[in-house]
């Protein structure tokens, strides 16, 4: 593109508009979707809407510092991508489910399970990893099993 | 804040979008989602009319138009969609979109980037998570039950409606002095203290050559020498990082 | 020279068992457990001579019939408390009292050593035994040199811990641990009376050093002028002490519960040496005693119902140690009848304590072997200590039974043995006081009670002598085949200490050694010669006689009697089998309503205070579970707080904007 027309503060707030939706729509999208993988791309879109903004706010003050960052937004959403992805196949092999809600959990096993609020059924597959230690619950001391004295 | 009749009219098309997405959230009951797609259509429209220009490049309006459309209906339907596969796929149609916003902005080389990076490697490395994951092609019922899609959506178009407000605001009581202050091609005059490192002063650039690789890369390699080996060490982090996270292939990939 | 001597040596007995006991607990517990006793055997041996070497220093010039000036043997092993006026040292005193006590303790425990090292064998605790053991000697030895007041009380506790450790030495035996405790509980009292004793010497006197207080008349004197009621409560006090240790009526519960110890501990530390250490007290106390002569007369009077209650309970006992443990209690009652004697006038003082520390001195011997003796059939009985399950063994023990019926004569008070003598004496001292022109009835009572418990006394001996002994030869089976007699270890010292049950009285009570050297004990009283009672003398014999001959018709003539007689007279065999039913009282109206009110202060802890406790640990509780819907894991619920937080800070800065353009237009 090399004919650069005049940028408007109409045309400005038109783009910033567009901005704010996508980065709304992200939002939504975060807050709503279960899904590890959807919240991931949910991420990625509000980062799409903060690169509108730059970009528009770069062209309408005619620098490129704008651009700049949005490249770096670029590097850290490429970061982000390959970090989570990561995670979230550790994630799946752990629970072989991407349903966020299965990590939710933050307490001890031994203690009751907190109910979300939204008391949506969560199918809690077997944890092939149960044995891992944990710390047992403090409180009282345990009744111990009277040991019987032995006569000699 | 005074209430005008402006600032009411907002609510039309904010409340319009907020019904249109929270019925085309994937549910466990019939939605009409029909009507959710109509009130959808309906909200960009009335936004688009309240966002026509009163006069300019008609082309340039067009490609707005059809690229901000493109890519808020593609994000719309991305977080709505049910199957995590097609919503990958309409996360890479919102980035074409955002690209195409990028080039009418004046940034092509940040719009092949952005192909190439989102398009390229990350929605396609998505795809093979989702389709390692998904294999049996069954969509988990944990994608049909959305975690309370009514009051989050609220939440998010109050967000909107504020951020729009603000917009709005600014349009009326700072946007005359911004645009006196930022008349095409004029620079603000940044602060002494604010501007970049003067060992890499530069002349100004021209301002037809914004976009231009030029201009950026002396930008990137001169004013954010600093930041930009900083985003590389992060990277490199991030690559080991993935790498120690990820799972070894003596616990069975996958 | 000498005096350096007297010093070193005197530090040198408590040392020797010290050291025997570190080296046991250190070295011996580790390596050679099989030797553990080799190293008290040697330290008692020290000790021993160390004593001997005392008993000659301490009353110099060949004691005759005067009165020496007094004398004693100080040394100052360390400072331990120096707060102001209150100055405490560690600082041993001996004289002819503690020298006489230190040769018997010092000679009856290298014996019991020894004949322990043989009984023992085997133990898995063998070490820990003889540690104890050491320990105990030490302590005893403290007790009897301790320079004051404080330190008395501090090894008075001292032995009380071993006694402990030696009574619950099987302490996986629910009995032998339960006994230790019952023994620990019960001496508690004793020991609260004998504290508050020292404090109310320390605010009547403001020392309690022994010699700044029994040998200086004039201090007392002046007390006895100002404040001559406090002498009463402070000997009262100092006998409730004596009454704890010494086992006496209506503490006497402990002691037959702690024969569950080892045999050798029964005999050292349950007949001959611990208990007494009430006696001593009192003893030691005598220029106290003096002048309270009402508390004399209760002692006196506890002393004849201890002497009666255990008499009347060891004639149906079945168990031959615990025949001899209510012996214990009764000859203890006598020696504290003798003590009390000391009321019936201001002359009678000296003999009184004297006879009583006289009988406590031959009856550590003969009690001593008879336990010994009791130990060694029990060893070859494997360990079945009731009498009716065996009988007859005069044949195939021969050693026990010779030495065993050494010191039941003795015990029984048979003429010329050594028994006779000191009870002989105390029976004299009890008729003249009785004789005396104020409270002569209370001491008729008193002198009756003894005469009874005389009798008494030789019936139940020689009824366990003749159940062991006598009739056919019956083994249980726990015995195996062929019993054999003590071997070499146990019989030496068995048949020293019968020797000295024998001849001790007849070497030192006719000949008035033992009284006359007893005199020089600093700070008492002068002393006139007791003359020989020979009405009481005869009196004694024929009741020692008697008490045998019926014993004999009983168990050897015609062994149906006693079961007769027991069947006849149910409701007294009860009760005197029961011990006159004081330990059920005592349990019943004593423990049960403590038992009753630890259960209430329980229930009170779980559900007053426990809940208290939870109401505070309960508020954290409360702010959690207010909170904790807000940390629920879900990173969407996060997501959403950082959405609210950032709509708030939109509007809040719109408001502001609204407000600055508001005020600029």
């Amino acid at each position: 593109m090399t004919q650069v027309s005049e940028m408007t503060a109409t045309a400005l707030e038109s783009q910033l508009i567009v901005g704010a939706t996508l980065f709304v729509l992200g939002v939504i999208g975060f807050l709503t979707r279960r899904n590890l993988i959807l919240i991931m791309l949910s991420a990625e879109l509000m980062l799409h809407g903060v690169s509108i903004n730059l970009t528009a706010f770069s062209r309408y003050h005619g620098n490129p510092q704008g651009q700049v960052f949005t490249i770096f937004v670029l590097t850290i959403a490429a970061c982000e991508a390959g970090l989570g992805l990561s995670l979230i196949l550790s994630l799946y092999q752990r629970r072989k489910s991407l349903d966020v809600l299965l990590w939710g959990k933050l307490g001890e096993d031994d203690l009751p399970v907190f109910t979300s609020p939204s008391n949506l059924p969560v199918q809690v597959p077997v944890d092939p990893n149960a044995d891992y230690p944990h710390l047992s619950p403090s409180g009282r001391m345990p009744k111990t099993q009277p040991t019987t004295p032995t006569k000699t | 804040m005074e209430w005008t009749e402006e600032n009411g009219l907002l609510l039309i098309p904010l409340g319009l979008g907020w019904l249109a997405v929270w019925l085309l959230m994937p549910s466990e009951r019939k939605r009409p989602r029909i009507l959710g797609g109509l009130a959808g259509l309906a909200a960009i429209l009335i936004m688009q009319m309240m966002l026509l220009p009163p006069a300019g490049d008609l082309v340039r309006n067009a490609l707005f138009f059809l690229f901000a459309a493109g890519s808020v209906i593609s994000a719309a339907l991305m977080i709505t969609d049910r199957n995590p596969v097609y919503s990958a796929l309409w996360f890479a149609l919102v980035t074409l979109s955002v690209c195409g916003l990028f080039l009418l902005n004046s940034a092509p080389f940040l719009a092949a980037a952005t192909i190439i990076v989102y398009a390229g490697a990350i929605i396609v490395t998505f795809l093979f998570v989702i389709m390692l994951a998904q294999q049996s092609g069954t969509i988990g019922n944990y994608d049909q039950q959305p975690l309370q899609p009514a009051m989050a959506s609220l939440g998010a178009f109050i967000l909107l409606g504020a951020l729009l407000f603000t917009l709005q605001e600014w349009g009326h009581i700072g946007g005359p002095d911004a645009s006196q202050h930022a008349m095409p091609g004029q620079f603000i005059t940044v602060p002494v203290e604010l501007q970049p490192n003067p060992l890499s002063q530069h002349p100004p650039d021209n301002p037809h050559e914004i976009g231009s690789l030029r201009v950026l890369g002396r930008s990137l390699f001169g004013d954010y020498l600093f930041a930009v080996e900083l985003a590389g060490t992060v990277l490199l982090i991030a690559t080991i990082g993935a790498i120690a996270i990820a799972p070894r292939r003596s616990q069975g990939t996958l | 020279m000498t005096d350096w001597l007297q010093e070193n040596v005197l530090w040198l007995i408590p040392a020797a068992p010290l050291l025997a006991c570190l080296w046991i607990v250190l070295v011996g517990h580790v390596i050679r457990r099989q030797y553990a006793h080799r190293p008290l055997v040697i330290g008692l041996a020290v000790a021993l001579v160390a004593s001997l070497y005392l008993l000659t220093v301490v009353v110099p010039h060949g004691f005759g019939h005067e009165h020496e000036p007094s004398h004693s043997v100080v040394t100052t092993v360390y400072q331990w408390i120096q707060i102001g006026t209150i100055d405490i040292p560690v600082k041993l005193r001996a004289d002819a009292m503690s020298a006489l006590m230190l040769t018997m303790v010092t000679s009856v425990s290298l014996l019991v050593a020894i004949f322990a090292s043989s009984y023992m064998k085997g133990d898995p605790g063998y070490p820990r035994f003889f540690a104890a053991m050491a320990l105990f000697v030490f302590s005893m030895c403290m007790l009897v040199l301790a320079g004051n007041f404080l330190l008395l009380f501090v090894f008075w506790e001292a032995v009380g811990l071993c006694s402990y450790l030696l009574i619950g030495f099987w302490f996986h035996k629910p009995s032998a641990a339960a006994a230790a405790k019952k023994a620990f509980v019960v001496n508690r009292i004793g020991d609260f009376g004998f504290i508050l004793a020292i404090f109310l010497i320390w605010q009547t006197f403001g020392t309690l050093d022994f010699q700044t207080l029994f040998e200086s008349p004039q201090r007392i004197a002046e007390v006895l002028k100002s404040q001559p009621e406090m002498f009463h409560w402070i000997c009262l006090l100092l006998f409730v002490g004596a009454v704890g240790k010494s086992a006496q009526f209506p503490l006497q519960v402990w002691l037959p519960d702690a024969m569950e110890g080892p045999t050798p501990v029964s005999a050292l530390i349950h007949a001959a040496t611990m208990v007494t250490a009430g006696v001593y007290l009192v003893a030691r106390c005598t220029p106290f005693f003096v002048h309270a002569p009402q508390v004399q007369m209760i002692v006196a009077g506890i002393g004849a119902a201890t002497a009666l209650i255990a008499a009347i309970t060891a004639l149906t006992q079945y168990d031959l140690k615990r025949v001899l443990a209510y012996s214990t209690v009764s000859q203890l009652g006598y020696m504290f009848m003798a003590l009390g004697a000391a009321g019936g006038g201001a002359e009678l003082a000296v003999p009184a304590v004297t006879f009583a520390m006289f009988h406590m001195f031959t009856h550590a011997f003969f009690k001593a072997v008879l336990f010994l003796s009791a130990g060694s059939v029990m060893h070859a009985m494997g360990d079945v200590i009731d009498m009716r399950r065996f009988s007859g063994l005069r044949k195939a023990l021969p050693i026990t039974h010779w030495t065993f019926l050494a010191g039941a004569l003795a015990l029984a008070g048979v003429p010329l043995l050594s028994g006779f003598w000191s009870k002989d004496e105390i029976l004299a001292v009890l008729a003249a006081a009785s004789r005396g022109s104020e409270h002569g009835g209370f001491y008729s009572v008193i002198l009756g009670i003894a005469l009874l418990t005389s009798l008494m006394t030789a019936f139940y001996t020689f009824r366990a002598y003749f159940m062991t002994f006598w009739g056919d030869e019956k083994f249980p089976e726990e015995a195996g085949h062929h019993p054999h007699d003590a071997p070499p270890a146990m019989a030496g010292p068995l048949a020293i200490l019968a020797g000295a049950a024998l001849v001790v009285g007849l070497i030192s009570g006719p000949t008035h050694l033992y009284a006359h050297y007893l005199h020089h004990t600093p700070g008492f009283p002068e002393g006139h010669e007791f003359p020989m009672d020979w009405l009481m003398m005869g009196v004694s014999s024929v009741l020692a006689i008697g008490g045998i001959g019926v014993a004999y018709l009983m168990y050897v003539r015609s062994p149906k009697t006693a079961e007769n007689l027991k069947n006849r007279l149910p409701i007294p065999f009860l009760v005197s089998n029961e011990g006159l039913f004081i330990d059920w009282c005592g349990y019943k109206f004593i423990a049960s309503p403590l038992r009753g009110f630890a259960k209430v202060c329980e229930l009170f802890d779980r559900w007053v205070i426990d809940t208290l406790v939870d109401c505070v640990g309960f508020i954290p509780a409360l702010f959690g579970s207010v909170l904790r819907p807000i940390q629920n894991g879900m990173v969407q619920n996060y997501a959403m707080v950082m959405m609210i937080g950032l709509l708030v800070c939109l509007i809040t800065v719109l408001r502001a904007l609204a407000v600055t353009t508001s005020g600029t237009m």
